[in-house]
């Protein structure tokens, strides 16, 4: 069984463009998802900004199931899959279904079926909610319904871990495919815009009230978003036959837990720092070769400074040479499915040997004083690429991703 | 290897009290105290009466954590001593968690969103937002118990715990971690009890406590809801050996599968059951005839316990006459996420003792039911090697196979 | 309200959601040295404060809550008529 694992197909849905193509195309470009809320009434909020996926058709990509019955999130997660099923170059019928699987991520579910709950609660017309909702909501459905929308019959797994969901789904396909229990793999994330999201982070104080600025002096914090994102994973042996494209190669991981604090980072970055050093570890990787990081970069105060310590103590004088971009400057922060569009970014960073910006980064915080690809998009040989999340409960993910070319 | 576990049920929170509950017949399946059932159709569910954190926990401050929380870090607590983890050697090595769960806190998130639609939103919780998501029960656990290693949370329905104890089981055997908490939990609540209740899964009225659910029984008319954590404490086997822990018995092989008719289609539902077993036979390198007997996932549901028993039946080539079957929810009720591992933590004492827990007033069954060595009385066991089962309502399949400790 | 009832009802606040006892917490006690509360417990606590006065503190007045005292006060000011400077 070929245990190296390449990328060759990917699918999103984002704030600032559906499918590859006009993603990448567009966060070069350096352009903001970032909006008024449409999805739900925030004037009683002091914060009225969001990056949701606009002009969305599920029924476009949504063919065996009824689009209909399907929450947001899970809408999101079969377009990605697809979409990446179609870059990929596969075809589906041909596949043996049996091993063939689905490994996703997410912070909420289908956050809209609890909503619609609680507002049926609060009226006291309960009865509203019917035999659905138990089938609707919880948060396995995405993976589910992706996996019944294609007739995937092998493993499917959903690993809920907020922020850094996309990375762990991604971590997990991996293994799954090295153990050899499957032949192809769905993996990725997804999330809908949530109002009981917002209302956390507009209580904790996270939401900035215009703009995400990562790293910048004047950061007021994050903005909440949505959207999918989902790699196709096939052993290279696999890729090579079909005359598949490769993106990249997944070469690794790290884990880590914080322990500390429910909604804050440790104050040293110390699990950021241990979940990185694993993944270098993990894919034998030398600190002076990793080419890109994709930062988790939300834009708050704390995360930003704490991400810039971590990563000046595992990389020392690297960290001054290695690009990095946080892409949730543009498409704000999608909670589940944001690592695994950066994931996706990383691995078409190293295709193209493109990086993307962080934009609105006009006075750096002298404390994040590392080379955070102001503003332009950049060209470069991209042979490593890191990307970094981190989440609520202090459960951090790293992910490294390796040119082809240097698969022997 | 496992070292240890830990468990709180309505049964009993030791093993060995559990276990000796469930020999004994009796049902944790009551009157509902912890919320009104008023309206709904069924009035009973296994309920932890009195759950009281303090007693594993200490008297540190629990406001922090919810039901859910609370049950696993009590669960954890109770592993951690089990399996004679000090801190001292904590200090040395690290130790992860991998939580399965379906829902973690959804009681939490509602009362958080319905406390910002009626006051507001300025007057949300943010305690209660940090524990909306749905790896908030591992994070807090974490913090609770300084684990620092892996945090990972899976939520895939029903099999969430069984497939937690699976991807731990895969992080050891490749190295990445040496010892960790694997398990699951769900709490009683009354917003996912009335999804169910609303979805006709749950027994209707017209049954007394004690009567129901009856697994296999062709009277059998739904499930009843139940809570509680359930944690083994794995290790490598050179650890284990190292620091001279018992062992209880070990985790030879695991497999799973989804059904893409997610339940509608009784081809596709037994076939996905059986391949879930088959995978992990393979996995274990068994053969049918060498298992000992089966802890099933069936919970006096109409139709999914009639699919898994033909599903046994294929995944073990028919040779199921001579085996051995116990059904704990019958006693247990549907515990979700923390089924399976309780299933496991009852399978290691019938490892221990020689007594497989009988299925209450299994009385009749069908004609063709395949499953001849059900039954309602408690039956001897030799087990070497056991099977446990954990089956979704909608389509997840997971299947893992324990084998005795050296000991025993 | 006198400021003695405001005090009472903060303390109050922290009993609950830190499980302090009442008489362990000095009328001008800091919340994090004294105390010795985390950022989320220190925001709860504030919220809750929020929510039985019924006051609506800004972001920024929320963030400098370093002791009962300064919640006290803080009260005080949303709660008497607002004097222009």
């Amino acid at each position: 069984m070929d245990r190296r694992i390449v990328i060759t197909g990917i699918g999103v849905v984002t704030p600032i463009g559906i499918g590859c193509e006009m993603f990448w195309n567009n966060l070069l470009a350096g352009q903001s998802g970032i909006a008024p809320v449409q999805s739900f009434d925030t004037s009683e909020y002091n914060v009225h900004r969001g990056a949701e996926v606009k002009e969305f058709n599920a029924e476009d990509y949504i063919l065996n199931l009824d689009a209909a019955h399907l929450g947001r999130a899970s809408q999101f997660a079969i377009a990605a899959a697809r979409l990446a099923l179609a870059d990929a170059g596969v075809e589906i019928g041909s596949l043996d279904r049996k091993r063939a699987g689905v490994s996703m991520g997410t912070t909420s579910g289908e956050p809209r079926e609890v909503e619609r709950f609680d507002d049926a609660y609060v009226s006291k017309k309960l009865d509203r909610i019917g035999p659905e909702f138990i089938q609707l909501y919880p948060c396995h459905v995405i993976a589910a319904h992706v996996a019944s929308e294609l007739q995937f019959a092998g493993v499917n797994t959903m690993i809920p871990t907020a922020c850094a969901a996309g990375n762990y789904a991604i971590a997990h396909a991996l293994d799954v495919m090295r153990a050899g229990r499957a032949d192809l793999m769905l993996a990725g994330g997804s999330d809908a815009f949530s109002r009981i999201t917002f209302t956390g982070f507009a209580r904790l104080g996270a939401v900035a009230p215009e703009i995400c600025q990562p790293f910048d002096r004047f950061r007021k914090g994050m903005i909440p978003g949505e959207g999918a994102g989902v790699l196709v994973l096939e052993p290279l042996d696999r890729a090579r036959r079909r005359g598949a494209r490769i993106y990249a190669e997944v070469a690794g991981y790290g884990l880590s837990c914080d322990a500390h604090h429910m909604t804050a980072a440790h104050p040293e970055g110390a699990g950021a720092e241990r979940a990185m050093r694993q993944a270098l570890a993990d894919s034998r990787t030398n600190c002076e070769d990793v080419s890109y990081i994709s930062a988790h970069g939300t834009g708050t105060a704390t995360n930003d400074r704490l991400e810039t310590i971590a990563v000046k103590r595992l990389f020392k004088d690297e960290a001054y040479r290695i690009p990095i971009s946080s892409i949730k400057s543009m498409l704000g922060h999608t909670m589940g499915a944001a690592s695994a569009i950066e994931a996706a970014v990383c691995a078409l960073a190293v295709f193209s040997n493109r990086i993307p910006p962080t934009i609105n980064l006009n006075d750096p915080d002298p404390e994040c004083d590392l080379d955070y690809v102001a503003n332009s998009a950049r060209e470069l040989p991209v042979n490593i690429a890191m990307n970094n999340a981190y989440a609520f409960g202090g459960n951090n993910a790293s992910l490294i991703l390796r040119k082809r070319e240097l698969l022997n | 290897m496992i070292t240890g576990a830990g468990v709180i049920s309505p049964l009993g929170d030791s093993p060995a009290r559990l276990h000796d509950s469930l020999g004994r017949g009796l049902s944790a399946i009551k009157p509902i105290k912890l919320f009104s059932t008023e309206g709904l159709g069924c009035p009973l569910g296994g309920e932890i009466a009195d759950f009281d954190a303090t007693k594993y926990l200490g008297q540190r401050n629990l406001r922090p954590l919810d039901r859910t929380s609370r049950l696993v870090a009590s669960a954890a607590q109770l592993a951690l001593a089990d399996s004679g983890w000090s801190i001292e050697m904590r200090n040395v090595q690290e130790i992860g968690l991998v939580l399965g769960t379906m829902f973690c806190s959804l009681h939490t998130i509602s009362e958080f969103d319905r406390r910002a639609l009626e006051a507001g939103p300025a007057y949300a919780s943010p305690m209660d937002f940090s524990n909306t998501v749905i790896n908030a029960a591992a994070g807090q656990t974490a913090i609770a118990h300084n684990l620092r290693d892996v945090n990972t949370t899976i939520s895939t329905g029903v099999t969430s715990g069984l497939e937690a104890i699976s991807y731990a089981t895969e992080l050891i055997r490749s190295g990445r971690a040496r010892a960790l908490l694997a398990g699951g939990a769900d709490e009683l609540c009354f917003e996912s009890f009335y999804g169910f209740d609303r979805a006709g899964l749950l027994c209707r009225s017209n049954v007394t406590a004690g009567d129901f659910p009856i697994p296999f029984d062709s009277r059998r008319n739904g499930s009843a809801l139940g809570e509680g954590a359930a944690l083994l404490m794995l290790e490598d086997v050179a650890l284990a050996r190292e620091r001279g822990a018992k062992i209880l018995g070990e985790v030879v092989g695991h497999g799973s599968s989804y059904d893409c008719s997610r339940g509608q289609d009784s081809v596709q539902a037994v076939e996905a059951i059986a391949s879930a077993i088959r995978h992990a036979m393979s996995d274990a390198f068994l053969l049918p005839h060498e298992i000992d007997c089966l802890s099933a996932s069936a919970n006096g549901s109409r139709g999914g316990d009639q699919h898994e028993a033909e599903g046994v039946v294929a995944g073990l080539n028919g040779q199921t006459q001579k085996l051995p079957v116990t059904a704990i929810k019958s006693m247990l009720g549907e515990t979700l996420g923390a089924s399976g591992p309780m299933q496991a933590v009852s399978l290691l004492e019938t490892m221990r003792d020689g007594v497989l827990p009988g299925i209450p007033q299994l009385h009749q069954v069908e004609d063709d039911f395949p499953l001849t060595m059900a039954r309602s009385k408690n039956q001897e066991a030799d087990v070497i090697n056991g099977l446990i089962n954990s089956i979704g309502f909608d389509g997840h399949c997971c299947s893992l196979i324990l084998s005795r400790g050296e000991e025993n | 309200m006198s400021t003695e009832e405001i005090r009472t009802k903060v303390k109050k606040s922290i009993v609950k959601i830190a499980n302090i006892n009442f008489d362990d917490i000095p009328d001008n006690a800091s919340y994090k040295d004294d105390l010795q509360l985390d950022s989320l417990t220190i925001l709860e606590i504030a919220v809750d404060a929020e929510y039985q006065f019924q006051v609506k503190l800004s972001d920024d007045d929320l963030g400098v809550l370093r002791t009962v005292d300064d919640t006290v006060r803080m009260v005080q000011q949303y709660l008497s008529p607002v004097m222009a400077a």
